[in-house]
């Protein structure tokens, strides 16, 4: 069953086309990554999942209700939080969520409930938590972004880049909490343009630029699409077609041949593999079993990141 | 559960709006303060009376009466009618400085010399015979009285025209009133079946001036304008804010958010109404109250009329704002086109000065405004204590504009929800 269901949607600013003609659907649970360059038309494919954009054509449904027609039940169902952070700066975090807690008629014990349970998520402490958010630190204001979209218990959950502007440290403890939400069996879309991110969270990963889905899939799926491989790179002080015939003969070695190196004009070996992890060390022992001195070793996995350069000639974070 | 879930959401948008302002010292400023800095001004500009003090005028006295002029030969230097009225100049509370010589403005210490400076505001001449003349010693060669004129100059300084005819007003008032005393005495010498010919000879018209019977205490200025300052807590706390509260929620991205939230748009609407409303009563109730405890005015407080006609006026002030708050693309272009319009329409409500001293014109646009209403009805209930079915036409125009205008920005409002 699918929570989200797209079906030809079109945005378009003035003279901008923001969306152009995207179908897709989002499965019941699944966290779904749409992972695009800047200006890839991500947030505005997500403000019209919430309901602030109008698509210029096409049809979106969530959780089988048509989100023009059946607007409230749509909002009910849907916890969005927004790329910028969206909060009264003059309003303390408690404050904050109290106020979209009564926007989605919590009221009473449970409106307490809900609000300590998310300060906690938020880990504020208790001084922090009767400032102004004006005073929050960047991801203090994160944490309590999006602490105020889950209060009512979203089924489904909209993550416009959440970790932008967070530490390594906040990040994976963000990571952890997307990750914990999932497990709740809670329906997220993520945003964001860092490949590590949705190839660490996504199951399934549409790739957008410009306006489109370039590329539809499961991480794996998408690196298998475009044909390029993981690659052991080696540097040793000589070469011998025996050498490469041993190497070919590891398991899990799908191809070994020498390669020039352009600019300093020396051998390498190029091992191909599907797990370079697995035989690195299966490689550099062989190598030093021929009588050859393994100079630097390189390892080149194939990353979303070459999906994109792939699929579209530019990198990902220009 | 339904109604009381709406009421629930109600009350949070309105409580996050109102904290918006109470929590943000320029808008608490505007809002609160600045009216009631506004009214401390109005207060001890005008608030003492409608008249100016005479103690603040201040006359240069040449009093030439002590000095010597021939009486038909007769030497005489009786001063005491001029130092009479001196004192009582005095004693009226002008205040006086007395000069020796008329003079010119270059020559230092004359009286010429300081009302070229401003220092005195009128010069009053005594002549040198104005004992002689009030007191009949002029007499012809056979011992006869002679009726002579003495002539009073009062100089004013020309360069300050409100000042100088006030001045002018107060003085020749008072010497009138003073010279009038001496009349008197000067009808008692011509006998008695002629007195009241001679009295109608020497004041053919007399101009009985009062207050006619409007309001039952005596009113100062200060207790015209306070009612007036209701109009403009209409135009600052809700007109103002009200053009500021979508647009600025709109820039922060806040209001995309509250809409994304299963909350109509209007419930939002009421909630930033009630915090609007709540604003303007308490904006108001601040000008009133100070009004009282500074200046002690003196007004009727029939609180239901200023409760419903403030609830009707708010209408159409915040119905502009939310025009304004709609058709603007940010928080900065609506603060500027809020400001254009609110801080001219000030002086076109009569909150000020009364309409009818603007062109025509004016007073025409004025009189069309819902806010010169609503400062109608505040200074008929308030000054001059009218009952309720008095304003009742004016209480109608409110309504009528109120709905009008609060439907216009109800239109404007859902317009924008459309483009965000
Ligand atoms: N309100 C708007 N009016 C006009 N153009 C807009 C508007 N919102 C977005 N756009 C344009 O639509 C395109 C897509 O923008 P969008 O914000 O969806 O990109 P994004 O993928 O979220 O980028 P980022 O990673 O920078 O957040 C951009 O060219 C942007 O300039
Ligand atoms: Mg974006």
């Amino acid at each position: 069953m699918n929570d989200i269901e797209i079906n030809s949607v079109t945005k378009r600013f003035e003279d901008t086309l923001a969306v152009n003609d995207i179908s897709m659907n989002v499965a019941k649970g699944e966290l779904f990554g749409l992972l695009g360059p800047n200006g890839a038309g991500k947030s505005t494919l997500t403000k019209m999942i919430s309901g602030i954009l109008n698509p210029t054509s096409g049809t979106i449904k969530v959780g089988n209700y048509d989100i023009q027609k059946d607007s409230m039940k749509v909002k009910e169902l849907l916890g969005v939080v927004p790329q910028d952070i969206v909060l009264y700066d003059y309003l303390n975090a408690k404050e904050n969520l109290s106020f979209y807690g009564r926007l989605y008629g919590l009221s009473g014990k449970k409106l307490k409930e809900r609000i300590n349970e998310l300060l906690k998520f938020t880990q504020l402490d208790k001084k922090a938590v009767k400032r102004h958010v004006s005073t929050y630190s960047g991801g203090m204001k994160r944490r309590v972004n999006i602490a105020a979209a889950l209060l009512h218990e979203p089924q489904v959950i909209l993550l416009d880049e959440p970790t932008a502007g967070l530490d390594p440290q906040n990040k994976h403890a963000l990571w952890e909490i997307i990750q914990s939400l999932k497990s709740q069996g809670k329906t997220i879309v993520l945003t964001t343009h860092m490949m590590e991110e949705a190839e660490e969270l996504c199951s399934k990963i549409a790739i957008m630029d410009q306006g489109k889905i370039i590329a539809l899939g499961s991480p794996s799926e998408l690196v298998k699409k475009i044909k390029l491989e993981n690659t052991i790179t080696l540097v040793p002080d000589k070469t011998s077609a025996r050498l490469i015939e041993e190497i070919k003969s590891i398991s899990g070695v799908k191809n070994a041949y020498t390669a020039q190196d352009e600019n300093e004009k020396t051998e390498t070996i190029k091992v191909i593999t599907d797990n370079p992890d697995d035989i690195l060390s299966d490689v550099v022992a062989s190598t030093v079993n021929n009588g050859t001195k393994v100079l630097s070793v390189q390892l080149s996995r194939v990353t979303l990141e070459d999906v994109f350069i792939t699929l579209t000639g530019r990198s990902l974070r220009e | 559960m339904k109604v009381k879930r709406a009421i629930n959401q109600v009350a949070a948008v309105a409580k996050t709006d109102f904290l918006g302002v109470l929590r943000n010292k320029t808008a608490i400023f505007f809002t609160l303060l600045f009216p009631l800095f506004f009214i401390v001004i109005i207060g001890f500009t005008f608030g003492q009376s409608g008249t100016t003090e005479t103690s603040s005028i201040v006359v240069g006295v040449v009093n030439l009466d002590g000095e010597l002029i021939a009486v038909n030969a007769t030497n005489s230097i009786n001063g005491t009618i001029g130092d009479l009225l001196v004192e009582a100049l005095e004693s009226a509370n002008f205040t006086i400085y007395g000069y020796d010589d008329y003079g010119d403005r270059d020559t230092n210490g004359t009286a010429a010399y300081a009302i070229s400076r401003g220092d005195i505001d009128a010069i009053m001449v005594i002549p040198a015979n104005f004992t002689e003349t009030l007191s009949f010693q002029y007499t012809d060669n056979l011992g006869a009285q002679v009726a002579t004129q003495s002539h009073l100059q009062l100089h004013v300084d020309p360069t300050d025209t409100t000042g100088a005819l006030i001045t002018q007003q107060s003085i020749l008032g008072f010497t009138s009133a003073f010279v009038k005393q001496y009349q008197q005495v000067a009808i008692q010498q011509v006998p008695a079946d002629m007195q009241s010919y001679i009295q109608v000879l020497a004041d053919p018209i007399t101009v009985l001036v009062s207050d006619a019977e409007v309001t039952e205490e005596e009113l100062q200025w200060i207790d015209y304008m306070v009612p007036g300052t209701l109009g403009l807590v209409l135009l600052w706390s809700g007109l103002n804010h009200a053009s500021m509260t979508i647009a600025t929620e709109r820039t922060k991205g806040t209001f995309q958010r509250m809409i994304i939230a299963p909350v109509s748009p209007t419930i939002v609407l009421l909630g930033k109404f009630i915090s609007n409303l709540t604003l303007v009563y308490m904006s108001g109730f601040v000008m009133l109250v100070s009004g009282v405890l500074l200046f002690q005015v003196n007004l009727y407080w029939n609180i239901p009329v200023i409760i419903l006609a403030m609830f009707l006026g708010s209408l159409s002030a915040i119905g502009i704002g939310l025009i304004i708050s709609s058709v603007t693309k940010n928080e900065e272009a609506a603060n500027s086109i809020a400001v254009i319009i609110s801080v001219p329409l000030q002086f076109f409500i009569g909150a000020f000065f009364p309409l009818t001293m603007m062109p025509e014109a004016a007073q025409v646009f004025g009189e069309a405004l819902p806010f010169t209403k609503l400062v109608n009805i505040m200074k008929d209930v308030m000054t001059r204590n009218l009952p309720f079915d008095a304003v009742i036409p004016e209480l109608l125009y409110l309504t009528v504009s109120g709905i009008i205008l609060f439907s216009l920005g109800t239109i404007a409002y859902r317009i924008a929800l459309k483009r965000l």
